[in-house]
């Protein structure tokens, strides 16, 4: 690492004028392995070293970076910046930052069986071990898709008020496509998961188990699937489901800078407002958080990349509209300190408001209870295709493993049933809540140039009343 | 040290290990951007960027790596992990090499500006000018993004290629609005900055925001649907997408076993040219150095060929389309040939229908099937007697891909160069007539 360049980025940007600079220093290196139906289609490994610099002059925001980690080059790239915000400045918001403490801090993601301990052998045996059940199963996968990747990244965070932060966490994940082929038919599922920390995580996931269950049940649900009843009925959402629609609706609309415009060309707005803050927007038993202090979680950081300390947010409580995503200049266009939710994928990328963990917090019930006071339902364990607006209002999730539940019982699998709904009907028509937490991972995209950064979403089964099926 | 003497010092290390197939790619990348909502510059962003991509094949074992650093000892590191790498990776008994040269390469027409390349700050000035167009073209409030780059890449690699290529590279993209409610947006790409008119794609997105105020919701049911450039290039990438090798080889595609068959109505022509002039993915060779072609991909809707790399080719007994991707192919610019309607000739065959102006969240319920759904955004429009009336809002289309393609009835005659947040691909269409088409919406 390279942190004196870091701090020379800072100070020098101040002395060339500016009134405000940060820099964040990225050195991430990472492996991934691919499987491509019983075929190690390739393996490989990447690094980055960078510097991305931000500069606030007269009120002007300006975004710098390089990977030429070289004095004389990042002198004159500060001093361009400079001259750009200067130019800039006849149409520029004003940009005005929250007061926020700076810290001096370490911090990393402990590992237990350490990435670098595992050679690439040993990767990629893991996903041989899943394609061998796979094969066993007997069952028609016309289409494999395997994949395991790691990283480590140990970033830099300095700016003009003091912060100094230097975070070192390790990620691991695992992506699959698998197609299922039952009577000249087939049905798909992507699905990924992902933790901060070390190798023993991908170890306790047990590849094997996940890809066998999922194409089990994919083989069952083309089998003996039933069409879903058209009339209206009750949905028992399992966690997975819970976890996207809570991501959807009740996570994206509350960034704040989605909601004063920022994003407005990107991946668009959001129909709540600064005024709806205070007003009901489902049932009480619907609180919904963002809280990126979730230990080995996914989108797990202690400070954000402002250097604002991280903390847990409650974005809807007990069904009431609570508080907004912030990073520190939409907080103080809203009058507010930032709670921590600036996020850039990459040092060549400007931090913006981002989820970490999204998740609803759970309730009174067992899943079995929620069940067993439904008389005609639907129990969606998983999705497939989902899809929402740009203001977060008109959502769809169809489900995947899906099951029919009569009087209290789970029956036989229901094929493609949809949720077609609006935000308010969502988060209005949960009536119960239950407790068996889960997490899943996934990479949250935004910004332009993209920015796919990795969250957790999640939250315990939820029962929904009266829903009409979409087709 | 120069770009290509690390290439070489590279090469000839792997090489010297037992390497069977190397190449090595640098690229150097300044670009800018300049961001703006509510009518003002948010940011000012400048990249400089170095990427170092080697690509490695020993008996059969495929090892990638990309690095953001430009030294002799990076380059020495690089080496060094690679062939620790390869030892313990497994061999893709599918891999069938890569390209071979020598190549004689075409320079790209139009794919190089001075202007682009020494634009700096001045790129404000165009923001401005778009936004003040917009403004006086009956937008509120405008959002958008302002991109130019200069690229340079070099390629070496075991089979007789060395080569290099530069170009520069111009994007607009602007949304306007007149409320929350009533919006419309463009996008435009060049790689001359004087053939990108900014102030046009401004003009355009808002007069859609402002016909497009008062929305109602929309209703569910088959309509006819005329796709204004922007959406119909949103489903043209994802059928792009559709026709890579790799994406048949993985369930990605709704286009296996597909060849020779009708994949689409017989009116749609699709070719994908590397070789475009003024195309935004045009270059002079693909990653494994294979000079770019023109390749008619759908030709009257049928199906004929997959996009190769060497290696994919190999497999499919057939040769590369320069398409290379050296794990995926990839489409450069995808052009839908353009028929003979005005827009105007388009609503006139439509009695009750939809004008559709932008689409996003594109997904896929299964690839292999095509069934995927896409919202609307933006100006929405309903069509009565050939006539653009109420907009509407809140629907969703809820389609196949090659239903939606064999009932793509009536092509226009003024294409788009279309490139944007969800449309990866450069697209170069007309607007669009699809008959019956499948729109859903939250049931009450």
């Amino acid at each position: 690492m390279f942190n004196d360049l870091a701090d020379f980025a800072v100070k020098y940007a101040l002395k060339k004028g500016a009134d405000y600079s940060e820099a964040r220093l990225e050195s991430t290196t990472s492996n991934r392995f691919i499987l491509k139906n019983g075929i190690a289609e390739a393996s490989g490994f990447d690094k980055i070293n960078g510097l991305g610099i931000r500069i606030i002059k007269n009120k002007t925001l300006g975004f710098t970076s390089t990977n030429n980690l070289d004095k004389e080059k990042i002198k004159k790239l500060i001093q361009n910046t400079i001259n750009t915000t200067e130019k800039a400045s006849k149409l520029r918001e004003e940009i005005n930052l929250s007061e926020e403490n700076s810290y001096k801090d370490k911090y990393e993601v402990k590992q237990k069986i350490n990435l670098n301990d595992i050679g690439p052998e040993e990767k990629i045996k893991l996903l041989f071990d899943a394609e061998k059940e796979l094969i066993n199963t007997k069952i028609k996968i016309p289409s494999r898709y395997l994949s395991l990747s790691d990283s480590t990244t140990i970033e830099y965070l300095t700016n003009s008020e003091g912060t100094n932060i230097l975070a070192t966490v390790p990620r691991v994940s695992f992506f699959y496509l698998l197609t299922v082929e039952h009577d000249g038919k087939t049905s798909q599922r992507i699905w990924q998961y992902g933790q901060s920390g070390g190798f023993e995580f991908v170890k306790k996931w047990d590849i094997p188990s996940i890809v066998v269950n999922e194409v089990r049940a994919l083989q069952n649900n083309l089998k003996f699937g039933v069409k879903p009843p058209k009339q209206a009925l009750d949905i028992v959402a399992a966690p997975q489901v819970v976890g996207i629609m809570v991501h959807e609706s009740g996570g994206h609309p509350y960034e704040a800078d989605r909601i004063i415009g920022r994003e407005g060309a990107q991946a668009g707005e959001s129909f709540i407002t600064k005024e709806m803050l205070g007003t009901r927007i489902g049932n009480k038993v619907v609180n919904v958080v963002d809280d990126p202090l979730l230990e080995n979680s996914y989108g797990f950081y202690k400070y954000d990349n402002e250097g604002v300390k991280a903390r847990r947010k409650y974005l809807i409580k007990e069904g009431i509209i609570n508080e907004f995503l912030q990073n520190r200049k939409t907080a103080y266009y809203m009058g507010l300190k930032s709670n921590g939710s600036s996020r850039s994928v990459n040092y060549d990328r400007e931090s913006i408001v981002r989820m970490s963990n999204t998740f609803m917090l759970p309730g009174d019930y067992t899943e079995e209870e929620l069940i067993k006071d439904v008389k005609l339902g639907i129990y969606m364990k998983n999705f497939m295709e989902w899809n929402i607006d740009d203001k977060r209002i008109n959502q769809k999730y169809v489900g995947a493993e899906s099951y029919l539940i009569k009087n209290g019982e789970i029956k036989e699998p229901v094929i493609r049933p949809v949720i077609e709904i609006t935000t308010p009907q969502l988060y209005e028509a949960i009536d119960a809540v239950a407790t068996n937490m889960e997490y899943h991972a996934g990479s949250c995209g935004k910004g332009e140039p993209m920015q796919a950064i990795p969250v957790w979403f999640g939250g315990p089964s939820i029962r929904l009343r009266k829903i009409r099926l979409g087709n | 040290m120069e770009p290509e003497e690390i290439s070489s010092h590279i090469l000839n290390k792997l090489l010297k290990a037992g390497a069977d197939d190397v190449i090595v790619s640098v690229s150097k990348q300044e670009s800018s951007q300049i961001k703006f909502s509510n009518n003002l510059i948010n940011a000012t962003k400048t990249w400089e960027n170095i990427d170092l991509g080697v690509f490695m094949a020993l008996k059969k074992k495929i090892v990638l790596t990309n690095i953001k650093e430009l030294s002799l000892s990076a380059a020495d590191d690089v080496v060094n992990k690679l062939l620790k790498f390869v030892k313990s990776a497994s061999p893709n008994k599918e891999y069938a090499g890569i390209a071979k040269g020598p190549f004689s390469y075409k320079e790209v027409e139009n794919g190089y500006d001075k202007k682009i390349a020494s634009l700096g700050d001045n790129s404000i000035d165009y923001v401005e000018k778009a936004i003040n167009k917009a403004l006086e073209s009956g937008a509120k409030r405008t959002a958008g993004v302002f991109e130019n780059s200069l690229t340079n890449v070099s390629l070496l690699t075991s089979n007789d290629v060395k080569t290099s290529d530069k170009g520069t590279h111009s994007y607009f993209s602007i949304r306007a609005f007149n409320n929350k409610f009533a919006s419309g947006q463009k996008t435009g790409f060049s790689r001359i900055i004087n053939l990108l008119d900014v102030e046009k794609l401004a003009e355009e997105a808002a007069l859609i925001s402002k016909q497009s105020l008062n929305p109602e919701h929309g209703k569910f049911g088959k309509f006819d649907v005329v796709f204004e450039t922007l959406p119909f290039a949103n489903i043209i990438d994802n059928f792009g997408g559709a026709m890579s090798a790799f994406s048949v080889e993985t369930g990605l595609s709704c286009l296996k076993n597909m060849i020779g068959k009708q994949v689409a109505n017989k009116k749609i022509t699709v070719i994908d040219d590397g070789t475009l002039k003024n195309g935004f993915n045009s270059s002079k060779f693909d990653a494994e150095g294979a000079p770019t072609q023109r390749n008619i991909m759908v030709d009257n809707g049928i199906l004929k060929t997959y996009l190769h790399n060497t290696s994919t080719a190999k497999r499919f007994n057939t040769k590369t389309t320069a398409n290379a991707g050296l794990l995926s192919p990839e489409p450069t610019n995808l052009i839908v040939k353009k028929g003979n309607f005005s827009k105007q000739e388009l609503f006139e065959q439509v009695k009750n229908g939809l004008y559709i102006t932008n689409v996003w969240y594109t997904r896929f319920q299964n690839y292999n099937t095509g069934d995927f759904s896409t919202i609307p955004r933006d100006g929405i429009f309903m069509i009565k007697n050939g006539k653009i009336g109420q907009p509407i809002k809140g629907v969703r289309i809820t389609e196949n891909i090659l239903n939606l393609l064999k009932n793509t009835v009536a092509l226009g005659n003024k294409p788009e160069r279309v490139i944007g947040w969800e449309v990866e691909t450069p697209i170069i269409t007309p607007a669009v007539l699809v008959k019956d088409v499948n729109i859903t919406r939250p049931v009450d």
